[in-house]
């Protein structure tokens, strides 16, 4: 797309159970605030079977105008056709940036659109700002965060992103943007992988992106039954239960709890992590946490490094008595 | 079945990478692995070949550089077939859409030998930046499907079931072949190699492309490359608090309560 043409940014706006996910909003705040910058507009698209209420939202949370597209044939997402629906929408739009929130199918969609545009992208964004030629300047995590490169699509447009849940904050006040409805067609030659089946395994939904207690538990529980202790002090607290990869693997706890490079990117107000040696994988999840209180028996473990206090000693001890000294705690 | 897979050699993403006194990552000390998703995707194209228990080929392709012969290397001594490098100066610096076009045109020279690839394998993401892009860019150029996160693969009337991993669950994707697939973790890890294999696999010749095998040279290496890095720096990092260790667990318990409250994160 020739760069001169281009202007605004367009937001993809991912929704679930009929509403954005947390993290489009979040990129739509984002998108805003840089669009202020240039004098330049949010557009934002939806695309899904009734969606009418999450493109209000959507309207509401920082977009000039909101492009809806309601229809039954999109009421699924299928890789291959939200692209195409995108594509439309960009030639269409000529947006400068394109936004994606980073979910599962935003990190497959955005450099599905990057090479459909023959552009660049920009993967798992945790800060940007505008460089002096008026690109966008994207800092993203390398080597599981330990390191942060910023990065410019310098020519090529539109300048496509994935943003890290968590990283930008939504906007208290907005304003309202417009919704305007439209339609789209995508030929069945556009549709290469075609979902047959989709399964829900996990029922219970586990929400670790907005919890501000996270109790989380690694290999060094042990045991399923002694992850238990890790579970009870969660529900003590009204916070969420986050775990490691191996202690997922060995089947203590099910997958969507999973913390780290490969699962959630969390940033609650405390984390306590129980018997978790703290993996570049597993830290990089959690280094936006307000306060993280460690327990581990090995003085030396590389979580210490991250932690507010170091507790150590053997979790199956600590826990217990932390557990009752927070009923007591809450009983006064 | 003709089967690729295409791995990236990366620093082990164990050893915890900084900034050296070059204002660069410091990863020349640490030892060269292959990323952790490629040998899932390998390990899976092996247990598939082993299913089907027919003459079926798999071929392992890394852009890189010489030194990635090592990484192919082990990648022969654990189900690879054949092993090629693609390594020119002229690649270096090449984005995910880059590396993308020097595997097409590796692809296509490939084809001329083996004929068509069935299954073209890739990790979800390679370890160092975690982009998971190259996959998807790929199919894209070789207009082809791609299924992403893929945990489990099979063939039927020539076209290729997967099931793709989610938050929730999984869903069940059908592509033609060729396709693109980008593995994720499945429930089981790779296997190591046995000292024979390992044996076999270093007198294995590892053949080389260069640029070329390139249709428009333009669009790799850092001429080519959309995304351009301008800096690379660590994050401030987060200072180590308090350890508390007395006499007994229960003591440090108690203790380590006192303290929260006092921070007021409890209570
Ligand atoms: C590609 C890739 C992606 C990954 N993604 C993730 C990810 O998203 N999230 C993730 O968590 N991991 C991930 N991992 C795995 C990661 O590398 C580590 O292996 C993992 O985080 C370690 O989990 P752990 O701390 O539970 O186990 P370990 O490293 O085995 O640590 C257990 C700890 O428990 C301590 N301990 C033992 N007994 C006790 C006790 N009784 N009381 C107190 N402490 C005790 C030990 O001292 C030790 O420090 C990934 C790995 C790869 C290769
Ligand atoms: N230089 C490379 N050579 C071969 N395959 C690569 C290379 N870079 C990336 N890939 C493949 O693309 C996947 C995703 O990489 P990335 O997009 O860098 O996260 C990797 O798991 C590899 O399978």
């Amino acid at each position: 797309m020739n760069k001169a043409e281009t202007k605004n940014i367009l937001v993809y706006i991912e929704v679930a159970d009929a509403a954005p996910v947390k993290v489009s909003l979040e990129s739509l705040a984002q998108a805003k605030r840089m669009a202020d910058e240039k004098g330049e507009k949010v557009i934002a698209a939806v695309i899904g079977q009734n969606i009418g209420d999450a493109a209000k939202e959507a309207a509401a949370a920082g977009a000039d105008k909101v492009i809806a597209v309601d229809d039954a044939a999109f009421a699924d997402f299928n890789l291959d056709v939200t692209a195409d629906v995108m594509m439309q929408i960009i030639e269409k739009e000529k947006p400068e940036a394109v936004f994606v929130g980073g979910t599962q199918d935003g990190k497959d969609l955005a450099p599905k659109l990057g090479a459909k545009c023959a552009t660049g992208c920009a993967s798992d964004v945790v800060g940007m700002k505008l460089d002096e030629q008026g690109n966008i300047d994207f800092t993203c995590p390398l080597y599981s965060g330990t390191v942060l490169e910023d990065v410019v699509i310098a020519e090529a447009r539109p300048q496509i992103a994935t943003l890290r849940s968590g990283a930008f904050k939504k906007l208290e006040e907005a304003g309202q943007g417009e919704v305007v409805a439209e339609s789209f067609t995508v030929a069945d030659d556009a549709v290469k992988a075609k979902i047959t089946e989709t399964v829900k395994e996990l029922t219970e939904s586990v929400n670790l992106e907005d919890a501000e207690i996270i109790v989380s538990g690694g290999r060094g529980m042990g045991s399923a039954d002694n992850f238990k202790l890790v579970q009870e002090l969660a529900d003590l607290l009204g916070g969420v239960v986050g775990a490691t990869r191996p202690a997922i693997e060995d089947g203590w706890v099910p997958r969507n709890h999973q913390v780290g490079q490969s699962g959630k990117i969390v940033a609650p107000k405390l984390y306590i992590a129980c018997g978790i040696s703290g993996a570049t994988q597993h830290l990089s999840g959690i280094t936006g946490s307000d306060y993280i209180v460690a327990i581990n028996k090995d003085e030396d473990a590389p979580i210490f490094s991250v932690a507010n206090i170091g507790i150590v000693g053997n979790a199956l001890k600590v826990l217990p008595v932390m557990i009752e000294e927070v009923k007591k705690i809450q009983a006064q | 079945m003709n089967i690729l897979v295409c791995i990236k050699q990366v620093p082990d993403d164990s050893v915890e990478v900084g900034i050296g006194a070059d204002g660069k990552p410091a990863i020349d000390s640490i030892t060269k692995v292959v990323n952790a998703f490629d040998t899932y995707a390998l390990e899976m194209a092996a247990r598939y070949k082993e299913a089907l228990g027919d003459d079926s080929e798999i071929t392992v392709l890394c852009v890189g550089p010489d030194e990635a012969k090592n990484s192919l290397k082990n990648c022969l001594a654990v189900g690879g077939n054949t092993a090629y490098l693609a390594s020119d100066a002229a690649f270096s610096g090449s984005d995910p859409s880059g590396v993308a076009v020097i595997i097409k045109d590796a692809i296509a020279k490939l084809e001329e030998d083996k004929g068509a690839f069935d299954l073209i394998f890739t990790g979800k993401e390679a370890t160092d930046a975690a982009l998971g892009q190259t996959g998807i860019y790929l199919a894209e150029q070789l207009n082809t499907g791609v299924i992403t996160n893929v945990i489990a693969i099979d063939v039927k009337d020539g076209k290729a079931v997967a099931k793709q991993e989610t938050d929730e669950g999984y869903r069940m994707v059908e592509s033609d072949t060729p396709v693109v697939l980008t593995v994720s973790k499945p429930d089981y890890d790779p296997r190591y190699p046995t000292i024979k294999n390992k044996m076999a696999a270093r007198k294995k010749p590892i053949e080389g492309f260069d640029a070329s095998i390139l249709a428009d040279p333009s669009l790799v290496g850092d001429a080519g490359a959309k995304v351009v890095a301008i800096k690379t720096y660590e994050p401030p990092k987060k200072e180590a608090g308090v350890k508390v260790q007395e006499e007994s667990d229960e003591d440090s318990a108690l203790k380590a309560i006192g303290m929260m409250v006092e921070a007021k994160v409890l209570g």
